[in-house]
C-alpha cells in the first residue's frame, strides 16, 4: 500500500521547530510504501496545485497531510483529493502546527513528537476506508414553540417568506405574557392593542394560511435531524371549534360550573367553559374538563344547547389528539415566568393579604383582569400607600445571582400607572440596584423620581427587609432603622424560564445553563442558536428580556432558518456514522439508552438494534458503550484508533 | 487393533470444577470412552507424569488443559502436554484468562505468601516458616515447586489451539466440542469454541428496555423481578459483556451473570468493555448548574455502589486483560491477548 505524507512547512511556523529532513529520514522506517513530500504552504493556491499534481503523479492509496489543525484545512485537502478523483476519507491530517510546533520549545523534542504523530497517522490511514456523503432532501418549514412575542414574530415572518409554520401554544390563547398586561414600558403603549395587529395577521392576514396555530398543545416528542425533524404534538381538547366559534359567549352564560381563573392569577372566577380573559385571541372559549359537571357523571349540555352557531361548535366528546408534523427547523420561544416569591423569606408572599407579585399586579392593572383595571386591596378599598420591592430573588446568590434586567423598568411603569389611577397614593420603591439602560427607559425613571408622591429607598440585602402585619392588621415594610406602614406590597421577583422548560429541553436534548435558561451555541456569536443544529432560540426562554428584544430574537431565529433551509436545496450528511452488525447484536438495548440523537431503533422481532445513518452524528457514544462490540464507528474504528496509538508509541 | 485417539484432561492451578463438568456429561461419558482413550486425568486416574513423558510426541489427540499457571510445575506440565498433544485446548476460564487464581496478580508473590502463612489471624506459625524449596524428612527430600511472580494463562506460555470458556464450561458445550473433534471438521486454529458468538443477553429471555441506572444494588437487598433485565433492576449483571453459549443458567435462577464465559467475540478486554458500557448508562441525575466538583461528587456516590471493581469486572480474565494485574510492581510482563 502506497502512502503519501505531505509535510507542510507553513513558512516558518512549522519549519522553525520541526525538521522536515528528519521526518523524511524517519519515514524510511515507516510502513512500506511511504513517501514524504515537503511543501512550503500547502493551503496556498500554489501549494494545493502542487499537492494535487503530486497526487496525480504518485497515485498513492492513502494520504497523510502533516500541517495545521484539521479545523483549519481538513475540508480544503479533502476537496483536493476529490479533485483528483480520490475518496476524501482516505486522508488523515496531523496537526503538527498548533499541537506541536507552536507549543514545543525544543526543536529536537518537537521533531521527535512530529515523527511519532505522523507515524501514527500513517499506520491509521492504511486502515481507513472510502466513505460516501449522502445528500438529504430537506423540509424548509418550521415549528415554533410558544406564541408569545418572539414566537409570533418568528411565525409570521417565516410565513411571509413562504414557509409553512406550525405554531404550538400551551395556553388556549396567543400573545404570551404581555397580552395579559395593560401597558408596557417604556412608552406605556397598551399591550393588547400593540400586539393585536400581529395576532390578527397570524390568524387572518395574507399569510395566515401558511400558519397552523395549535393551541392548548405541547410538543411531546421530536425525532430526526436538522432539515427533517418529526414532531409529535399533543393537543388537549378545547371542546370548541376554533373555525366555527364566533366568540359570542352564549355558552359561558349557560354554564353552571365555576372555578378560579388561573389566567387572572386565580383571583377571579370563571365558568367551566369560558374565555381565558376578555379580548383573548383566538376569540373562543375553552372547556375545562375537570371543572365541567359532566366530569362528576352529571348530565349537562347547557353550553352546546346555548350555542347559536349550531350543534357542531361545541364538541363535548372531543378527545386529546396527537398531531405529527415534519419540519426542518425548530424555534423555541417558550418565554419566561417569575420566581416563586414565597421562596424569599420575609416577603409574606402567599401568607399576607395584599402582597402581590408583579404578574398578579399586572393583571390587576389590566382592564381584562379580575378587577377590571382597578387597583384595590383585598377588602375592596383603594390603597393609599403602595410599596414596590425590587430585586426579590435577583442579584442574590441564595436565589438567582443574575440581574433580571426588566424589573426596574416595569416597577417604574407601575409607579406611573398607580399615580395615574390613584393620584393621592404614595409609592415607595425599595431597591438594591437600579437598572434602566437604553435610550427610552429614563423617562419612566425620571417620572418616578420627580413624582411628589413617590420615594426611593435603598436596601443592602433582601434579608434587611421584612413584610409583616401589625396588631391592627396593617402591612409593615420593616427595614434597617425603621418601618413603613403600607396598604399594598408589590414584589418584583427574579425572571425565570417558563414552567416546562425542563421537559422540553430534555426531550430536544437542548442544553440549558445553570439557571435553567436555554444555552446559546455561543453567547455572542450565535446567541439565537441552541446547541443542537436546526433548533433556534427566541425570546425570554434564553434569558430575561423585554418585548422589544424578544421580537428581535424572533427575527434572528427566522434569519437562521431561512439561511440554512432553502426549498430544493439538499444538505449533505457526513458518512462518519455508527453502524450495527446485526449478526453480532445480542439485543441488550444499551445503545438506545446512550444515543443523544435518538438515532437508534430496536427491532423487537429480530432482537437487534439499528442506527439510522441520517440521524446519527457519528459521536461514537454507542460504539464505546456497545458491550458486545457489534457497533462500528466508521472512520473511527477500534482498529484504526489502536493502529494510530501503536504507531505513535512505536 | 485400531487404537482410539487419546484424550487427556489436566489440571494446573484450578479448583476441580472443570473435572466435575466433564463428569457431568453423565452417561455421555460412556460415549466419550467409546470414542476416545481417556488416558490421563490426575483427578480421576492414576496415570503419572512419567507415563506421559514416555509417550511419543503428539501421541495424545486432545488435551483439555484446565487451571491457570501459578507454579513452575504448572508451566512444566503445560510444555510437556503441548509437546505430547496434537490439539491443546485451554479448557475453562482459568486456562483461558487466569480466572480466580489470577486475582492474586493484584499483589506480589511475597505479600501473598505472607498473608497465607504469617500475617493471618487463623495461622499459628511462630517460626514464621514459609514452605518453599526442598525440605528434608527422614523418608527423603520433599520438593515444592516455586510460585511464578505472576499468574499466567495457558497461551502466555505455550501455543494453544482452541479455547473453551466457562467456570466451569457447561457440560452440554463440552459434549458439543467432543462431537466437533470426533467429526474431524475443526474450526480455524485460535478460535474460542464450545460457546456462542453473541452475549449472554441473547441467551437470557428477560425483557430488555433502554437503560439508565441511578445506583447499583446487591443481590441480598431485594428480590429481583424474574421477568425484567437484571441490569435494569440495578444488579451488576455482566451478561451484556459476556460471551453466550452457557444458556444463561444464572439469570434464569434470578442471579446476575458474573461473566465466566469471558469477553464476547472480538472484544479484547471484558472488564474494560463492561466499564465502558456501565459508564454510558450510569445515571447521576440532573447536573444542570452544578459545579465540576459537585458532579464529580455525584459520580463518586454512584461508584460507591459498585463493590470490588477487580473482582467484579475481571473475576475471570485478569491475566488476559490489558493491565494484567497491579501495575508497577515489577515481575513478569503480560502476554498476548486472545479471544
Amino acid at each position: 500500500m502506497k502512502t503519501g505524507v505531505y509535510f507542510c512547512n507553513c513558512g516558518s511556523n512549522i519549519a522553525d521547530k520541526i525538521s522536515s529532513a528528519a521526518v523524511s529520514e524517519a519515514a524510511k522506517s515507516f510502513p512500506e510504501g511511504t513517501y514524504v513530500t515537503i511543501v512550503d504552504f500547502i493551503c496556498s493556491e500554489d501549494g494545493k496545485q502542487q499537492f494535487e499534481e503530486s497526487l496525480k503523479a504518485e497515485r498513492p492509496d492513502r494520504v497523510v497531510v502533516a500541517a495545521c489543525s484539521p479545523r483549519d484545512h481538513e475540508a480544503t485537502f479533502r476537496r483536493c483529493l476529490t479533485n483528483v478523483e480520490m475518496n476524501p476519507y482516505l486522508m488523515q491530517m496531523v496537526n503538527i502546527r498548533e499541537q506541536i510546533a507552536w507549543v514545543t520549545e525544543d526543536p529536537a523534542a518537537a521533531t521527535e513528537k512530529a515523527i511519532g504523530a505522523i507515524r501514527g497517522a500513517v499506520c491509521r490511514v492504511r486502515l481507513q476506508q472510502p466513505l460516501e456523503k449522502k445528500q438529504l432532501e430537506v423540509c424548509p418549514d418550521a415549528l415554533v414553540i410558544g406564541a408569545g412575542p418572539a414566537g409570533m414574530k418568528a411565525a409570521l415572518s417565516l410565513a411571509e417568506a413562504g414557509r409553512s409554520v406550525v405554531l404550538v401554544e400551551r395556553t388556549p390563547f396567543m400573545g404570551g405574557l404581555p397580552v395579559r398586561f395593560d401597558e408596557l414600558f417604556p412608552a406605556l403603549e397598551c399591550a393588547p392593542c400593540m400586539l393585536e395587529p400581529l395576532m390578527g395577521d397570524l390568524l387572518h392576514g395574507d399569510y395566515a394560511e401558511k400558519i397552523e396555530l395549535i393551541t392548548m398543545a405541547e410538543v411531546v416528542e421530536v425525532t430526526g435531524f436538522y432539515g427533517n425533524f418529526i414532531a409529535k404534538i399533543r393537543q388537549k381538547p378545547r371542546h370548541v371549534s376554533l373555525h366555527e366559534c364566533i366568540g359570542c359567549g352564549e355558552c359561558v352564560e349557560a354554564c353552571p360550573a365555576t372555578t378560579l381563573n388561573v389566567f387572572n392569577s386565580s383571583t377571579s372566577e370563571r365558568k367551566a367553559i369560558d374565555f381565558a380573559f376578555a379580548g383573548v385571541l383566538p376569540n373562543a372559549p375553552f372547556l375545562m374538563e375537570d371543572v365541567c359537571i359532566r366530569s362528576r357523571g352529571e348530565i349537562c349540555r347547557a353550553c352546546k344547547d346555548a350555542c347559536p352557531m349550531g350543534e357542531d361548535v361545541v364538541d363535548l366528546d372531543e378527545m386529546e389528539t396527537v398531531i405529527e408534523r415534519t419540519i426542518g427547523a425548530i424555534i423555541i420561544a417558550t418565554g419566561a415566568g417569575l420566581y416563586d416569591a414565597s421562596q424569599v423569606v420575609g416577603m409574606g408572599f402567599g401568607t399576607l393579604p395584599d402582597v402581590y407579585d408583579a404578574l398578579q399586579f399586572e393583571r390587576m392593572l389590566s382592564s381584562t383582569g379580575p378587577t377590571g383595571g382597578e387597583i384595590m386591596t383585598a377588602d375592596g378599598g383603594a390603597p393609599s400607600s403602595v410599596a414596590i420591592i425590587h430585586c426579590v430573588g435577583s442579584l442574590d446568590d441564595a436565589h438567582k445571582p443574575y440581574c433580571s434586567g426588566i424589573c426596574c423598568q416595569y416597577a417604574f411603569k407601575f409607579n406611573h400607572m398607580i399615580t395615574a389611577k390613584l393620584p393621592e397614593a404614595t409609592i415607595t420603591h425599595y431597591h438594591r440596584e437600579l437598572v434602566v439602560p437604553g435610550k427610552e427607559a429614563h423617562s419612566l425613571f425620571h417620572h418616578a423620581v420627580e413624582n411628589k408622591n413617590s420615594s426611593l429607598k435603598r436596601y443592602n440585602s433582601i434579608g434587611d427587609l421584612a413584610i409583616t402585619r401589625n396588631s391592627s392588621g396593617q402591612l409593615l415594610v420593616n427595614f434597617e432603622g425603621g418601618a413603613d406602614t403600607v396598604d399594598m406590597v408589590i414584589l418584583c421577583p427574579a425572571v425565570t424560564p417558563a414552567e416546562g422548560a425542563d421537559e422540553l429541553s430534555a426531550m430536544l436534548d437542548v442544553s440549558r445553563d445553570s439557571f435553567g435558561f436555554y444555552r446559546e451555541l455561543h453567547g455572542r456569536m450565535d446567541a439565537a442558536q441552541s446547541t443542537i443544529k436546526g433548533i433556534y432560540l427566541a425570546g425570554a426562554c434564553q434569558e430575561p428580556m423585554d418585548v422589544r428584544t424578544a421580537m428581535l430574537e424572533g427575527m434572528a431565529s427566522v434569519g437562521y432558518t431561512l439561511a440554512g433551509l432553502q426549498p430544493g436545496r439538499t444538505i449533505e450528511i457526513e458518512p462518519i456514522t455508527a453502524e450495527v452488525d446485526e449478526t453480532r447484536c445480542s439485543g441488550c438495548r444499551l445503545c438506545g439508552s446512550v444515543c443523544p440523537y435518538h438515532a437508534i431503533t430496536f427491532n423487537v422481532e429480530q432482537n437487534v438494534s439499528a442506527v439510522n445513518a441520517v440521524l446519527c452524528h457519528g459521536c461514537g457514544t454507542c460504539v464505546t458503550a456497545c458491550p458486545s462490540g457489534a457497533i462500528t464507528g466508521h472512520h473511527f474504528t477500534n482498529e484504526q484508533i489502536m493502529a494510530e496509538i501503536e504507531g505513535v508509541l512505536k | 487393533m485400531h487404537q482410539k485417539p487419546k484424550l487427556a484432561v489436566y489440571w494446573a492451578a484450578s479448583c476441580g470444577g472443570c473435572e466435575i463438568a466433564v463428569v457431568n456429561l453423565h452417561e455421555k461419558i460412556l460415549d466419550v470412552d467409546a470414542a476416545l482413550d481417556f488416558m490421563f486425568c490426575p483427578c480421576l486416574m492414576d496415570t503419572k507424569k512419567k507415563d506421559i513423558e514416555a509417550l511419543p510426541d503428539r501421541a495424545i489427540a486432545v488435551t483439555l488443559f484446565n487451571g491457570a499457571l501459578r507454579t513452575e510445575e504448572n508451566v512444566e506440565m503445560a510444555h510437556l502436554l503441548r509437546k505430547k498433544s496434537q490439539i491443546l485446548i485451554a479448557f475453562g476460564s482459568c486456562a483461558k484468562g487466569g480466572c480466580i487464581p489470577a486475582l492474586a496478580n493484584f499483589t506480589t508473590k511475597e505479600e501473598l505468601l505472607n498473608s497465607v502463612y504469617r500475617d493471618n489471624p487463623s495461622v499459628d506459625n511462630p517460626a514464621a516458616i514459609i514452605p518453599s524449596g526442598t525440605t528434608t524428612f527422614p523418608e527423603g527430600d520433599m520438593h515444592l515447586p516455586a510460585l511464578l511472580g505472576r499468574v499466567r494463562h495457558l497461551a502466555q506460555e505455550v501455543d494453544v489451539d482452541y479455547y473453551i470458556p466457562g467456570c466451569p464450561p457447561e457440560s452440554h458445550q463440552i459434549w458439543n466440542v467432543i462431537e466437533t473433534i470426533l467429526s474431524g471438521d475443526l474450526p480455524p486454529k485460535g478460535r474460542t469454541i464450545g460457546c456462542g458468538t453473541l452475549t449472554v443477553c441473547d441467551d437470557c429471555d428477560r425483557t430488555k428496555e433502554e437503560k439508565r441506572i441511578p445506583a447499583f444494588r446487591r443481590t441480598y437487598e431485594f428480590y429481583p423481578d424474574p421477568k425484567t433485565c437484571l441490569l435494569e433492576q440495578g444488579l451488576l449483571c455482566m451478561g451484556i459483556a459476556t460471551r453466550n453459549g452457557c444458556g444463561a443458567p444464572c439469570t434464569k435462577a434470578n442471579m446476575p451473570c458474573t461473566g465466566c464465559y469471558g469477553a464476547p467475540e472480538g472484544i479484547p478486554d471484558q472488564g474494560a468493555k463492561m466499564v465502558a458500557a456501565l459508564g454510558s448508562i450510569m445515571d447521576i441525575g440532573d447536573t444542570t448548574g452544578l459545579s465540576e466538583e459537585a458532579i464529580a461528587g455525584k459520580v463518586d456516590e454512584f461508584l460507591k455502589t459498585i463493590p470490588d471493581y477487580a473482582g467484579l469486572f475481571y473475576k475471570y480474565s485478569l491475566a488476559s486483560s490489558t493491565l494484567g494485574g497491579r501495575v508497577g510492581m515489577g515481575g513478569e510482563q503480560n502476554g498476548t491477548h486472545h479471544n
